[in-house]
């Protein structure tokens, strides 16, 4: 019961977020980056002085609040959904590799699992993104190459059980080549398990965008970011609560509504990696 | 035993290398640190005599043992910003990350105590999902956003404990419960989970045929094997809180190492920046070595593996 009631609350939650995101652009709301003087931090629901109505009130620009989370959220999705693809692919590869050739190999795959697992995910960032300088396209890079650890862990676990598997075997005695083997009969079979590791990682991912671009790190202005807006809006917290409140409900139905859904996945099929956290 | 702790403490030191390794490839990422030191205006002589004073000049390998020895010795540079060694700034910031870290641990697993034995006690099935998720949403708030509501309620609204600084003890209550509230849900689940393992265990009922409540059950003879788990993941935790202490150090201008951090990649500040990541990382691979030793030394069975 539970866990269909969590399945219902992922599905309303993502549907509201993905509506929003895509269809605000859409309305004849106000140009995200347009700056209005006349209407600096307007509050929610009321019209600036030359007459202008802003449903979610502007910031100290005069900035719409409704078009600019719009558009935060889809660069946050778009981030999201880089790093995940980059994860997964470098995870997968990894992993499958460390399990099915062992050796070696997989001594130092793992060992690299482990020894990024002991720098905290949150620092690791910092310091790249502060040394190489924080870009939409260096953000999905970034996060995903520090979190393929999660997705590399659970290959590895089936492949070690997969390669010994008869189809695997007789492909081998037959002569299919280690790569050949990885790609045709492992990849298929833990795919479906990346995907469930994957929705779990892409809130984990999200949240980690939010905090670096809450720290300065992450998106940089003029475009908007979730975290970017409520660290604007911390000065303002007395005067505006809702500078900074707006930007955190939407993160939090974006991150919720992930959070159930890989709940969700995971009652189904239990995955050993899955509730491996790392901040 | 000693085979489980020497294997255990070199597999660390390992680790350590590991981490000296990506700071150096960090530093060098960075750029020419002869470069750094110097104006802009400096000339190709001045930066070829840096290199040379500084050992720029010499193969890598040997930059790279040199910088394996000088962090040994916890040599990190000078700051470029203010003129003293990058680890003296960053040592004068732990003890306050040490204090945000170890209440917020205390604190988040003192309220999974409380709210998992709430829930293992009543009959109500409504408080226990309640419980969760709650639990479970406190989750899906980022560390920051959580914060700014606590700020925004307790001290815009209702003036009761200050928003940011170090001091007292009530400038510690909102940052502790930020940071410490995040893991609530992982470890309500898994105190839940090791609560349900035991009331299966033939103890338990030979408890239960003694005529003994379940209150005496669950507290006298269940609470002690529930709880290694839960000491055990909050143990590994503790090394994940302080990653947390970064974001939730800028929330509240809390003096610690994680701000000091964030501050020095505004100006810059390499040298700072790399000694306070491997500082937090030396901390976080030690904890991880007294939680595994410690664990090793309750529980028989870890040894083995």
């Amino acid at each position: 019961m539970t866990f269909d009631l969590s399945r219902i609350v992922a599905v309303s939650l993502l549907a509201i977020m993905i509506m929003f995101m895509v269809l605000t652009p859409l309305m004849p709301f106000y140009d995200p980056y347009g700056q209005n003087l006349a209407g600096s931090l307007v509050p929610m629901g009321e019209s600036s002085f030359d007459g202008k109505f802003y449903l979610l009130g502007t910031d100290t620009l005069g900035r719409d609040i409704l078009s600019r989370l719009a558009l935060a959220g889809q660069v946050s999705a778009l981030i999201g959904l880089g790093a995940v693809a980059v994860s997964l692919v470098v995870g997968v590869f990894l992993g499958l590799v460390a399990g099915y050739v062992r050796g070696p190999v997989e001594t130092l795959i793992m060992g690299l699992a482990d020894l990024q697992l002991s720098i905290p995910r949150v620092l690791l960032l910092i310091a790249v993104s502060a040394i190489i300088g924080p870009s939409v396209t260096n953000l999905a890079i970034l996060l995903g190459l520090t979190s393929w650890v999660a997705y590399g862990r659970v290959a590895r676990g089936m492949a070690l059980s997969l390669r010994e598997r008869e189809f695997v075997l007789s492909a081998r005695t037959q002569g299919a080549t280690a790569a050949w083997n990885i790609r045709k009969h492992l990849l298929p079979n833990v795919l479906p398990q990346m995907l469930i590791v994957g929705s779990y990682e892409f809130g984990q991912i999200v949240v980690m965008e939010a905090s670096l671009s809450y720290l300065g790190l992450g998106v940089q202005p003029p475009l908007p970011s979730w975290g970017m807006m409520v660290s604007e809006g911390q000065s303002y917290l007395a005067l505006a609560p809702s500078l900074a409140i707006l930007p955190s409900i939407a993160l939090f139905i974006l991150v919720a509504g992930l959070q159930f859904l890989s709940q969700a996945f995971t009652s189904e099929g239990e995955v050993a990696g899955v509730s491996e956290r790392s901040k | 035993m000693t085979t489980f702790l020497i294997k255990r403490v070199l597999q660390s030191m390992l680790t350590v290398l590991g981490v000296i390794t990506a700071a150096f490839f960090l530093v060098r990422l960075a750029g020419d640190p002869a470069v750094l030191n110097l104006s802009a205006e400096a000339s190709a002589e001045d930066i070829a005599r840096v290199r040379e004073a500084l050992g720029l000049d010499r193969p890598m390998i040997i930059q790279y043992f040199d910088f394996i020895w000088n962090v040994l010795r916890g040599d990190f540079g000078v700051s470029l910003r203010q003129n003293v060694s990058a680890m003296s700034l960053v040592l004068e910031r732990v003890p306050a990350t040490l204090e945000l870290a170890l209440t917020s641990f205390v604190l988040g697993l003192g309220l999974a105590f409380i709210l998992g034995i709430i829930m293992r006690m009543t009959g109500s099935r409504f408080v226990r999902q309640l419980i969760m998720w709650i639990a479970l949403g406190r989750q899906a708030i980022p560390i920051f956003s959580f914060g700014l509501v606590m700020i925004l309620i307790f001290s815009v609204w209702l003036k009761w404990l200050p928003s940011l600084g170090r001091g007292t003890l009530s400038h510690l209550i909102l940052p502790a419960l930020t940071l410490g509230t995040y893991e609530l849900a992982l470890y309500l689940r898994l105190f839940n989970a090791s609560l349900a393992t035991e009331q299966r265990q033939d103890y338990v009922r030979t408890a239960y045929a003694k005529g003994q409540g379940k209150i005496q059950v669950l507290l006298g003879h269940m609470l002690p094997n529930a709880l290694l788990p839960l000491v055990t993941v909050a143990g590994i935790n503790l090394g994940l809180l302080l990653g947390g202490t970064v974001v939730t150090e800028t929330v509240f201008s809390w003096p610690g190492v994680g701000r000091l951090i964030v501050q020095s990649v505004s100006q810059r500040d390499f040298p700072v920046i790399i000694a306070g990541v491997f500082l937090i990382s030396l901390m976080f691979v030690v904890i991880n070595l007294i939680v595994d030793v410690l664990y090793g030394l309750l529980d028989p069975r870890v040894r083995m593996v």
